[in-house]
This record gives C-alpha cells, structure tokens and sequence, in this order.
C-alpha cells in the first residue's frame, strides 16, 4: 500500500511539474528574445530596397551570426506617416530600429527631429560616398545616414529611332536641352514616335534639371523657397515648356503609363534616374535597341553639367535600443562592405553610392541590352559628378506649387510672374 | 506469495473500501466534467452563433457603406464633364494632352475623396485609350492587358451595374495579394453611349479588413461570388478558390431564411452562416469550425489536468482517512483470534476512531469479566476442596477413640497408672493439634510429635510388634507442611500392611531434594496392587480409617490444588514386598 501511496503521489508531483514547466516555456521564450539582439528595419520595394537590406543581412549574418535582423516591409507612404505619428508623440517605443528615407524628405526629419535619429559619424565617414548624397543625409556636420542607392540620372535612348531620324548616339554625348528638342523634333517627323513622355503632376524633369545646375526649390538653407530668381529653375520652365511647343511630350499620368510608353515603343527616349534600368530591360524584344548617353544640361546656366539624380534613399539609424548594432551592421555592409555592392548590382539592379564599390567587376560589365555598353560604369562615373544641393524641408510642398504654376506657365501666363506667384505661395505656405 | 496473501486478507476492508471510493470519485469526476463541457459547449455555440449574425450585420454593414463610397465617386465620375472629355477627345498636340491629362488627374483627385476612407486606387480607361489611375504602382500592372481581361468584358456585358470582382491578372510586383475590382461603364445619360470604364481597386488584403477583425482561429470569414469563387477571406490559402459546396449552402440558407446551418465543409464539421450582399452579389459567409473554435473557449487540458488533480488530492485523502479507520480494525482482527489459545489475558490496544475504541473497550471489559468469572471460579473451587477437607479431618474416628479409651482403661486397671497416662497425655497433644485450625501448617518437629503420639497410642492398643523408625534431614526440622498430611500413610500401614503377620517395620523419612521436601512412608508388609490416584477404586483404600475419615486420593488432589501438579503423593507397591508412599511437598518455612 505503502509503494502504491509513494507511486501516485510521485505522479501527482510529475504531473504538476510538467505543467509547471509549461508555463514558463513562453516566458523563457520572451527572455531570450530580450537576450540576443535583434533589430527592426522599416523599407518599401519589395524587388529593390528590401532586396538590399535582405543581402545585406545574409552578408553580415555570415561573420556576426549572433544579430537577428527583422525587416519589415511598408508602404513608404506608411513609413512617413508612422515616423511622424511616433516622432510628434515624443515617443520611439513603435519605431524601427533602422528606417529607408527618401532623399528628399531626409532633412525634413532630421532638422525636425534631429535627437530622434542617431548620429553615425563615428560609424560612417562622408568621404566614402558620393559628394551629393551628403548633402540629405547630414545635418550640421553630422552624419546621420548611410547613403544607400544612386538616383543619377541619365538619357536612355532608343538607338534605332534616332538612327531613323539620323542621330548616331555619339551625337548625343553631352548634349544641351537645345539639342535634345532639336533631336526630338527630327524624331517625330520621321518615326512619329515622340521623345519623351510626361506626367504633368511630377516635375521629376524639372527637379534633374537644376540640380544639374547646382540649383534647387529651395536655398542653402534649406527652408527658404529658391523660385523667383532661380535663373536654372527659369531656363528649367521655359525647356519644359519648348519641349511641349515642340510637341514631342507624350502625356501619361501614372507610373503603368509611364512604364507602358517606353514598354511599347511609343517614345524614343527618358529623362530618368538609373533605378528605370530594370523597367526598361523588362522588355526583352527591345534588347540592343538601347542605350544611356549622359543626361543633357541646361544651355544657358553656368555650372550645369552632364550630371543630376532623381530620387534615391540613405539607412537611418533610429535613437532606440540597439542603435549601437544597428549602427555597425550598417557600417559593415552598406557603409564598406565592396562585395555587397557587387551582388546588388548584378542581383537587384541596385547602384550605391560607396565609391569604392564602382572598382568591383560587377560595375565594369557590358550590358548586352544596352548594345554592349558598360551602363553600371557609366552611371557610377557620373553619380561622383552629380552637384551636391541641400533638397531642404519643403521640396515636395513646392513642388505641389510648381505643379499648378506650371499649368498656368503651359497655359500663356508669363515666367516671371508664374515664379512670383510660386515664390509667393511657397513663402506664406512654409512658414 | 502465502504470506503476501495472508497480508491481503487483513486489508480486504481497506482495498473494498478503497475500490468502491476510488471508482465514485473517477466516475462522478468524468461524468461531472463531460455534462459540464458538453453543456458549456452547447450554451457556446448558441451564444456564438446569435454574437455571429450581430457580427455578420455589422460586417455587412462595413461592406454598404464601402459600396456606398463607392457609388457616390463613380457617379461624380459618370457626371464629370472634364473626364468625360479626357476619355473621349483626341490628342491634338502635346500642350492640349498635358493639360487634359493635367484636368483629369485633379479631378479624379477631388473624386477621390469619397472614397478616401478606403486604400482604393481609382483608374479610368476611355475610347480614346486614354487613361489615369490615382496610383497604379500596384494595379493595373498594364493597361494593354486591363482592356483586354475578363474584367473589363464583364463589364461591358453589364454595363450599368457596379459589377464587384476578383483580378489576379492586373497585378505588378512580386507579393501577388489579389485585387477586387468593382467596375462600372461611364455612358452619356442621354443616347446611352459608353466613353469609357471606371475601376475601382481595393487589394484583398485590404478589402478583408471590413471583417478581419471580427475573425479568430476557428471563426472564418470568406466571401463568395455567384459562381462559387472564394473572392476574399481572412485564410489566405482559400482566396481564389472555387467551393461550389460552400455556394450551395449559402444559397439555401438565403433561399430559406436561415440564420445557420450545421454541416461538413472543407473537411471540418463547422456552423455556417451567409448573407447575401445584394449590391456586391457576393455572398458573405462565417465559418465557425467548431473543433477549433471549442478547443479555444474549452481548455480540455487544463479541464482535465484539474480534474486528474482533485481526484487524485481527493483520493490521496480518502486512502489516508480509509487507512486510518481499517487499521484499526485490522489490528483488532489481527489481536482478537489469539483468544483462542487459552490467552485470556491477551487486552487489545484501544486506538483509532471513536467506534472502533468502544468496540476495543467493551472487548477489553469482556476480557476483564472473563477472567474474574475464572479466578471466581478457581476460588470457590479451591474453597470447597478446603471445606471438603476440614469436614474430613474434623471427623476423629469414635473407633479411635474408643479404643484408646479402653486401652487406657485396661491399663489403669492393671495399675499401670504411669503408661496410662502417657498414653492420655499422648491422646490429649493428638485431639489438640487435631481439634485446632485445619488449614494451619505446622513445622515437620510438631508433625513429628503428632506422629510419635499416635504411634504411641496404636503401641498400646495393639502391642509393638511394629516398630515405626523416623528418619529426618537436619535441615528438615523447620518445613512447614499441612497438618494431619502424613497420619493417613502410617495408619493404612499399621492396619492394611500387617494383616498377615504381627511384626513388620514402618520408616517414615523426611528429605529434601532440590526444591522439593520429600516425606516417604515406607512399609514392608503385605503390599498391595499398584496404587493409582486417578484410579477411582484405589481411592476405596481410605473408606475406614480409624482416626479420620481422609483419603489418600484426597491428600493428594489437596497436595495438588494448594501447591501445584507437580507436588502430590506417589505410591509404589508390590505383593509381598511392601509399599511406599512418596509424598512431594514445597519447601515452606511457615
């Protein structure tokens, strides 16, 4: 009796420790979670940025096995939106550890937010990276971003088209804009193709054509609007403006028109950054029939040159817990590591900023597509040549501006007064 | 496996007991937790199925008031001059075209503010191919291939409803989270020409959170459209799928008004509910798999952990408090049956429950009556034995004494005046010691005075031709024996050994031997046949002594019965050899 009292009272215990046991099993869980470090990244594009920061994390797993870096994916509309929900609260409990910022908005949250973001001066040294992505990614001499992808931007031609028109693409080697209507001119009477086509709410173009002058919306210092007397941004207008006088503009107003105009053949050449590259070999039937000359400048500006850029994004580290490994993963993949550019290159189509990364073979490969030409090696060339400007708070609240303007400019009102009115507006609107 | 038995029979109480408790308390405990949890299960279900159909309104309700955004931005759309006239009129040059795209795009902007609410991406295609989407990075992938879907057929086919599908087709990037699309012909009110198509798209993913917060593991929401096709759902997997079972059952319910229905879908018995959507004609359907569901509201594990947990605490007391009643009784059972073995004095240990006690006490209290009822009884035997005895000695044969006295008288008439009165002296020390206490123990020098007199008187009576010799230890003098225990021997000597010749030698000797004093009354007279004290015609011998009335049988059962078995009287005799008479008594200094 005494053996069965013995065998049903050790059971009981057994059975209340397994349950015991249970419980703690989640908390052991959340306890080792706390214990390894893991960090958050917030990027959009599936296909390009969260590509990138995907490799990036394999290549430093490889050597730091230890880091768990979770990457999650939203709408960059969704990240924005977030960021300033969060930073306006005073609160960094729901933010990422690591965010992707578009250029053009980087000073926005940096100079609104400077304590909010981590300062990787010690991490990333400036000079590594092309000139003009300086400019976004610091604020007062401190570096705050590590430059991520190139929006240099460059003339992809359709070589067959000007042929027909009886354009070679050595002529088109450092042309003005002058030469580029001229050429769009001579395109439309013989093929009946226009030259470009455009979306009348994005002045990408005209954003690439002052900053190929050295010249943006806004001042030096980033807040006061540079419209009025912005002799580039002027030259800028009136270009846009020949360009439709010369009927060369095929319309388009969203991103699947704009894709589906060089797709289809209807247009015989883009004004674009480099991250089109992938858009445009979508079309394999069009294989040979490209190429990139360097993009046009402005005739009359001093100081443009054959170089500008169109969008592009830097990392950010974010002022929360384990910014110090967010910092050093980013120092040890986009901030040096040589090998991870290549793959980015070859893999996403993804062209960084780090100079030393154009010395990798992947930059000197020829592109068959484009009819042999080394395309990554050019691009990266040009990208060191791109003007540095501060892109400043506002530059999308004027361009909103600009956009209306440029209606009204299109619709015969004169230029100075349409910069006036901008300039007006922009002024009482970003106060 | 004997003894293991035998240990088995004691606790035959305990091991029923034990049994009988362990068996109710298993079933009372499973019965008790299966009523419990198919009752709450039941209750559940109801409860589930009347919060479902709220839900379900609700959802429902979700779903109108998209719709209704929906209708009010595509009649805008339908009423909106400057888009009719981008969708309609050609392109005349660059300038004209940029502003029409221009006008178009602001206007499809304002429009969008009805639908604001919802992450819905507006896109207009017209006859003129022209067309605009308010963001079109997701959808639609390519225009080209938009005019030519089943989307856009369908729509014509109907041209003046807002037709609600599924596209999987129109989509760019790599995530392939399906769209719906609800469509609609733009028609001049007037001659009822079609100009153009207006789409709305909202990505399931979207699209699902009308309901998805209303969903949980076990309680799933799908949308069907009329030709079975999963168009959205909170599980993922199912989403595109045709389930024609899943229509039929909607179908039904909708055709009979019912609020639910059992049954077996996608492998799992489930609670089916539906509405139809009448403006989407999709039907909206909840499946509660009940299994999973259930297992979520009824934690079988820990219902049963517990459940195992107080029967076995339950059990682990009533084995104690079992234990602890039969013990005793077992112990009871084991003590009593040693009674058996003439062990009266064999008292039970009073222990264990009130009961139990009682019972030990009135055994004890039987015990303790039992064997005052035996010494009672030895008492009064003993008693009856000493008044036999007295009565006997008390009785001084008149013969004896009426001989003597004649003796006496012959002697004083023959002038021996001084053997007569040693002869009355000796009589008078005899009746002395004869007429005092019976019971009295005397010292062997007192008993031997006795002895001398009576011998003295039976001299004179019958002349001396037998001598009597006394032989006595030193160390013997001081033992007391019982009075008158030796006259009996010497007078069935004198008178039973010598019947056939006057002279003869009677010795009477006193020893100790161990532990034992020894009186031996040895004669060589006749003898006779071997004396047996159990033989009840030996004890004849004694009928008719002169002096008293006292059996040799009797002095040995009194020998016996105040001193012990192993004290008593033993004859040995044979014919012609005389006899001897052993008698064993304790050593007694009073």
């Amino acid at each position: 009796m005494k053996k069965l009292l013995a065998v049903v009272l050790a059971s009981f215990v057994l059975l209340t420790a397994c349950s015991s046991k249970e419980n703690n099993a989640p908390n052991n869980g959340g306890n080792a979670a706390e214990g390894t470090k893991e960090i958050t990244v917030w990027a959009w594009d599936k296909a390009f940025n969260i590509g990138a920061m995907e490799r990036a994390s394999e290549a430093y797993k490889a050597k730091n096995p230890d880091l768990k870096v979770n990457i999650v994916e939203n709408a960059q509309a969704d990240i924005i939106q977030k960021l300033n929900a969060g930073l306006n609260a005073g609160t960094t409990k729901s933010l990422p550890t690591i965010v992707l910022i578009e250029d053009y908005r980087a000073q926005s949250f940096l100079q609104a937010y400077p304590e909010a973001f981590f300062d990787l001066s010690e991490f990333i040294k400036a000079d590594d990276f092309a000139d003009y992505k300086i400019g976004p990614t610091s604020l007062d001499g401190k570096q705050y971003g590590v430059p991520f992808d190139s929006g240099v931007a460059g003339l992809y031609v359709r070589t067959d088209y000007l042929e027909q028109a009886g354009y070679k693409v050595a002529d088109l080697q450092d042309i003005d804009w002058k030469k580029f209507i001229e050429i769009g001119k001579a395109v439309k009477e013989k093929t009946g193709k226009s030259l470009l086509t455009q979306d009348p709410n994005d002045l990408g173009l005209i954003r690439m054509m002052i900053q190929s002058a050295g010249s943006w919306y806004l001042k030096e210092d980033g807040t006061t609007p540079n419209l009025a007397d912005n002799a580039a941004l002027k030259e800028a207008f009136e270009t846009y403006k020949a360009m439709m006088d010369a009927d060369i503009v095929k319309a388009n107003s969203d991103w699947s028109q704009f894709v589906g105009a060089f797709n289809s053949g209807e247009v015989a050449s883009i004004p674009t950054g480099n991250w089109i590259t992938a858009s445009v070999k979508a079309e394999a039937s069009q294989s040979g029939k490209w190429a990139v000359v360097p993009f046009p400048k402005l005739t009359t500006t001093a100081g443009s040159v054959h170089a500008s850029n169109l969008g592009g994004s830097s990392w950010y580290v974010m002022n929360v817990d384990g910014k110090e490994a967010a910092a050093e993963f980013l120092k040890q993949t986009f901030g040096s590591d040589v090998d991870l550019y290549q793959k980015l290159v070859t893999e996403i189509g993804a062209i960084g900023t780090l100079k030393a990364a154009a010395a990798g073979d992947a930059y000197k490969q020829a592109d068959e597509f484009f009819g042999g030409q080394k395309v990554i090696e050019d691009f990266a060339k040009w990208t060191e040549q791109i003007p540095n400007v501060n892109y400043g708070m506002h530059t999308y609240a004027v361009e909103d501006i600009l956009v209306v303007e440029m209606q009204n400019y299109l619709g015969g009102k004169a230029i100075d007064d349409v910069l006036k009115d901008a300039q007006a507006q922009a002024e009482t609107q970003v106060k | 496996m004997r003894g293991f038995l035998d240990r088995f029979k004691y606790h035959g109480l305990f091991i029923k007991l034990f049994m009988v408790t362990l068996v109710s308390i298993i079933t009372v405990a499973l019965l008790t937790s299966l009523v419990t949890i198919q009752m709450s299960e039941k209750l559940f279900m109801n409860t589930f199925s009347i919060t479902n159909s709220k839900i379900i309104s609700q959802i429902k309700a979700n779903f109108e008031s998209f719709n209704y955004s929906i209708v009010t931005a595509s009649n805008n759309v339908q009423q909106n001059g400057t888009i009719k006239g981008f969708l309609t009129n050609p392109d005349l040059n660059s300038t004209t075209s940029l502003k029409s795209y221009y006008q178009a795009s602001q206007q499809m902007e304002r429009i969008q503010s009805n639908v604001a609410a919802y992450p819905v991406m507006m896109t207009i295609t017209g006859v003129n191919r022209k067309s605009h989407s308010n963001d079109s990075t997701y959808w639609p992938n390519s225009l080209e291939k938009l005019r030519n879907s089943m989307l856009t057929v369908n729509t014509l086919v109907e041209p003046k409803r807002l037709l609600y599908q599924l596209d999987k087709e129109n989509i760019s990037g790599l995530d392939k989270d399906p769209v719906i699309v609800a469509s609609r012909a733009l028609m001049e009110r007037t001659s009822g020409n079609q100009y153009g198509i207006l789409y709305f798209a909202i990505k399931e993913s979207d699209f699902k959170r009308f309901y998805a917060s209303f969903t949980s593991g076990g309680n799933d929401v799908a949308i069907l459209d009329q030709s079975g096709i999963i168009v959205s759902s909170n599980r993922q997997e199912l989403i595109g799928k045709e389930n024609l079972d899943l229509l039929s059952h909607a179908q039904e319910m909708e055709q009979k008004g019912l609020t639910f229905k059992d049954v077996n879908v996608l492998g799992e018995n489930s609670l089916v509910l539906s509405e139809y959507l009448p403006v989407y004609d999709f039907y909206l359907v909840n499946l509660i798999n009940k299994k999973e569901v259930l297992s979520e509201m009824v934690d079988f594990k820990t219902v049963a952990l517990i459940c195992v947990g107080i029967v076995l605490v339950a059990l682990i007391i009533v084995f104690l408090i079992s234990r602890r009643l039969t013990k005793s009784l077992t112990l009871l059972a084991r003590q009593m049956p040693r009674i058996a073995e003439n062990n009266f004095d064999n008292y039970i240990t009073v222990s264990g429950s009130y009961e139990i006690k009682e019972l030990g006490k009135a055994y004890n209290y039987m015990l303790d009556e039992l064997n005052e009822y035996v010494r009672k009884l030895i008492q009064t035997q003993k008693d009856q034995r000493n008044a036999e005895l007295s009565a006997l000695q008390m009785q001084i044969n008149p013969h004896f004494l009426y001989n003597t006295l004649a003796s006496v008288k012959i002697l004083v008439q023959q002038g021996n005046k001084e053997k007569a009165a040693a002869t009355i002296n000796s009589l008078i020390s005899l009746l002395q010691n004869t007429v005092g206490n019976i019971s009295e123990t005397i010292s062997v020098a007192q008993e031997l005075v006795n002895l001398k007199n009576y011998v003295f008187i039976n001299h004179v009576r019958y002349g001396d031709q037998i001598a009597v010799n006394y032989f006595i230890a030193d160390d013997c003098y001081g033992y007391h024996i019982p009075k008158l225990i030796i006259q009996p021997f010497i007078e069935n000597a004198f008178f039973h050994a010598f019947q056939e010749r006057k002279d003869g030698h009677i010795y009477v000797l006193f020893s100790r031997e161990d532990e034992t004093l020894v009186c031996e009354v040895v004669d060589n007279g006749v003898g006779m046949e071997g004396y047996d004290h159990e033989n009840p015609d030996h004890s004849a011998i004694s009928t008719s002594h002169f002096f008293s009335g006292i059996g040799i049988r009797n002095v040995h059962d009194r020998i016996s019965l105040l001193y012990g078995e192993e004290y008593g009287v033993e004859i040995v005799s044979n014919i012609g050899e005389g006899t001897r008479v052993k008698i064993k008594l304790p050593l007694h200094k009073t």
